[in-house]
């Protein structure tokens, strides 16, 4: 148990868009971790998730999104649907998450495609051209007993209309359990000299918080979640000095099976 | 002073001893010279100087020998002791000794005074080439105006240049007086240029003492009439030494609307000239007939610059009674035309031609050149503004001035006129011979038209409207993780509502957050909008 639990809770990044949870960064929490970050669970569950985000505090840029995982083996799959933003702004997701994980290590392949929500759906509107696809992978590996190190690109290829925000290269370390540190470095971009972002996690059961702070400019997180049998609640802010505040909302769940080797 | 000395100063006197010698030459009049020059003899002997036979030559100053004689002394030409002996035109005021046009040349050239015992004096001005044109060196070239005067009166350095200095011309009179206080001509200003009626300004005249004696405080007195004035002014003029030049203000107060002339004068007890004791200044008090409404000052196409204006007065009004500048002043005339109606726009045009080419609709009647166009500066220099736009009847009474800031205004956005502020206006290449487009109330205090573009350069129009009059803005764009991506326009001054169009290039496409930063001495104010770029990333 508390290893599944260390597993739910470890560290994400603030970076996601359409399948982002209220989990901290690093997480291969399913089924985020894999639509997000292609960062397979360690643990085999069987998954399912609702997730909410106001984005800097503006009504008309919600992302509302739903997930279900699964697994077989050490195979790992993820399926998930997101809406972000007004009509004349948004657009919609359908996310596909796919990889191999065991207790020590696992990689992962993700693909997202997206639709603006600027027309009625329909059979033509959706077969016409201008959707965006993107797709891209992760991997993490277990150092020491609890040391783990992970790597995610989520947009090795992209196709069609571009995404909404470019998301390179992220890598990361994370020392403990439940109780843990992390660190995380995220690669330039045009215009930028990358992110630099330090957390911590504090367990008492059935309570989990964490705490980030990243550069680029100032600026910091802090979650909260609880786990009670299979259902998980959690809830994320993102402060930022000129935008406000992000505030992410996310109800999940979640029941482990066993896993073969 | 011993033989040597004697011998010395003769030897380096341009004027021959015992002769009248050359005080005052005027050749430069402004305008037309005809029947205004004059040359100006002084004795300064205590005995009659006879004249007869003395000849007054002009000398072209542009090739060797060009001599002409303007003037012969007659048999009864003669100069009383310590007295002036003037040559010169009609329009010579006193009426000169001889009455002739003496046709000077504006320089360089020079004069000479050939007497019957074979004596001369030279006396040139200008760059001349040719020696023969003047002594030691020539005097310098004076301003139209100005005349060329011997100061002081006996001086004799050996050299017309040092001898001569520019000064008022005062034919007949002592160019350095005893007793002389003087007003610098066209030198007078009003601060500010245009006050309001019912409002006060300064007057700053140019006080010279022209005199060889000084004078006190509360010697001299200082007065200011004018029609702008309910009654004239008065005041003790500071003490100046002789020589010595500095500037008075004169308060003036309970301003009446209108255009006039403030007439300034000094008065000075024993004063020797009084023609150079007054100089008048030509003035508005409240707003002029025209106002300026628009200003194009860096078009992004080839329509040229163009400034609109707005008849503010209820009667009709003919263009070319007016004059349109930069900070230099207002020297570009513009072409007549049909009278602007009251309350009606105009645009003033670099090139009326290419702006219609460029905006057809424009009522060509309304269109009018100016010529010379002083192009318009596109960057603020150290003070902050980039240049003025200045507008003045033909005559000089100032009409409108505007100075403004070129900062954070893309190519070819305007400014205009909205109220009492200035803003760039929103309607990309602006409104000529429109009205600005009203801005109304904007939900949550910032907004962003359209939501969504293209990557390929389209201009976005924010909004805002603020809780206080007046601050400091700036916009600036983020991306969805909160990196800052650019600023996209100032820190501008803005009042309640503003608008600021911008140009969105070389931006990747993505979903950004636009934020209004307004700053007031009451405290900040933030909004974000979400901007949606679309296009494909390479």
């Amino acid at each position: 148990m508390r290893r599944v639990l260390a597993a739910l809770l470890l560290a994400r990044a603030a970076a996601a868009q359409d399948f982002s949870g209220a989990s901290p960064a690093g997480s291969t929490r399913a089924p985020d971790g894999l639509l997000d970050r292609a960062l397979p669970p360690a643990t085999a569950t069987i998954t399912a998730a609702a997730s909410q985000t106001r984005w800097w505090g503006l009504p008309d840029l919600e992302t509302r999104s739903v997930a279900v995982g699964g697994s077989f083996h050490s195979w790992r799959a993820a399926l998930g649907l997101s809406q972000t933003g007004e009509p004349e702004l948004g657009w919609t997701s359908l996310g596909l998450g796919f990889g191999a994980a065991s207790e020590r290590a696992g990689a992962g392949l993700r693909a997202c495609a997206r639709r603006d929500r600027d027309a009625p759906w329909s059979v033509a509107h959706a077969l016409t051209t201008g959707d965006g696809v993107e797709a891209g992978a992760g991997a993490w590996i277990m150092a020491g007993d609890a040391v783990r190190a992970w790597a995610s690109a989520p947009q090795v290829w992209t196709s069609g209309a571009s995404p909404p925000l470019m998301r390179p290269l992220e890598l990361g370390i994370r020392i403990g359990d439940v109780d843990a540190a992390w660190v995380r470095l995220v690669a330039p971009r045009a215009g930028d000299d990358g992110e630099r972002a330090l957390g911590v996690a504090l367990h008492v059961a059935p309570l989990q918080v964490w705490a980030e702070a990243r550069d680029a400019p100032l600026r910091g997180s802090v979650g909260l979640s609880a786990a009670v049998a299979v259902l998980r609640v959690a809830a994320r802010i993102d402060a930022h000095p000129v935008l406000g505040e992000t505030v992410r909302l996310s109800l999940a769940w979640a029941r482990e099976r066993r896993s073969h080797p | 002073m011993s033989a040597l000395s004697l011998v010395v100063a003769v030897a380096l006197n341009c004027a021959p001893a015992g002769h009248p010698f050359v005080a005052e030459v005027y050749y430069d009049a402004p305008g037309d010279d005809t029947g205004q020059e004059f040359v100006e003899l002084w004795n300064d002997s205590d005995s009659s100087r006879v004249l007869t036979g003395l000849r007054l030559q002009a000398g072209d100053g542009a090739g060797p020998g060009r001599w002409t004689t303007k003037w012969t002394g007659g048999p009864g030409d003669a100069v009383k002791p310590h007295s002036r002996f003037v040559i010169g035109g009609s329009a010579v005021s006193p009426r000169p000794d001889v009455v002739l046009t003496l046709d000077l040349q504006n320089g360089p050239d020079g004069l000479r005074l050939l007497w019957p015992d074979g004596a001369t004096e030279v006396v040139g001005w200008g760059a001349l080439e040719f020696a023969e044109y003047y002594c030691g060196a020539p005097a310098p070239d004076v301003p139209g105006g100005q005349s060329l005067a011997r100061i002081p009166d006996r001086a004799s350095t050996g050299s017309n240049a040092g001898d001569f200095h520019p000064a008022e011309p005062s034919p007949g009179l002592a160019n350095q007086r005893s007793v002389d206080a003087t007003l610098l001509r066209h030198r007078s200003a009003l601060e500010p240029e245009q006050p309001s009626p019912g409002g006060s300004a300064t007057l700053e005249v140019m006080l010279v003492n022209a005199g060889a004696t000084a004078w006190g405080v509360d010697d001299a007195a200082l007065r200011v009439t004018s029609e702008l004035l309910g009654a004239p002014v008065s005041l003790n003029a500071p003490a100046v030494a002789p020589g010595e030049t500095t500037r008075v203000s004169i308060p003036l107060a309970t301003l009446r609307e209108g255009r006039g002339a403030f007439a300034a004068s000094v008065h000075l007890v024993g004063d020797e000239a009084n023609a150079n004791d007054a100089d008048t200044l030509l003035a508005r008090v409240g707003a002029g007939p025209l106002e300026i409404s628009e200003i194009q000052f860096h078009p992004a196409a080839a329509e040229g610059e163009w400034v609109e204006v707005r008849n503010t007065s209820h009667a009709p009004l003919a263009l070319e009674g007016f004059e349109l500048g930069d900070h230099a002043g207002a020297g570009g005339s513009i072409e007549a035309g049909p009278p602007l109606a009251a309350d009606s726009l105009a645009v003033l045009a670099q090139d009326p031609t290419a702006l219609r080419m460029a905006y057809p609709a424009l009522d060509a009647s309304r269109l009018r050149r100016v010529s010379p166009w002083a192009a318009l500066n596109n960057s603020d220099d150290a003070t902050g503004l980039a240049d003025q736009v200045v507008l003045a009847e033909t005559d000089g009474v100032p009409v409108d001035r505007v100075g403004y800031s070129a900062s954070g205004i893309a190519a070819g956005v305007t400014l205009e006129r909205a109220g009492d502020t200035w803003r760039p206006s929103p309607t990309a290449g602006g409104t000529p011979l429109a009205p600005p487009r009203p801005v109304g109330p904007v939900a949550g205090g910032f907004r962003a038209d359209p939501r969504r573009v293209r990557t390929d350069g389209e201009t976005v129009n924010f909004a805002w409207e603020l809780p206080w009059g007046a601050a400091k803005v700036t916009l600036e764009l983020y991306d969805m993780e909160g990196h800052r991506q650019r600023r996209l326009a100032g820190p501008v001054d803005s009042g309640v509502h503003g608008e600021r169009p911008v140009t969105l290039d070389a931006l990747a496409p993505g979903l950004y957050l636009a934020v209004l930063r307004a700053e007031s001495a009451d405290g900040t104010f933030t909004r974000v909008t979400p901007l949606r770029v679309d296009g494909t990333r390479p």
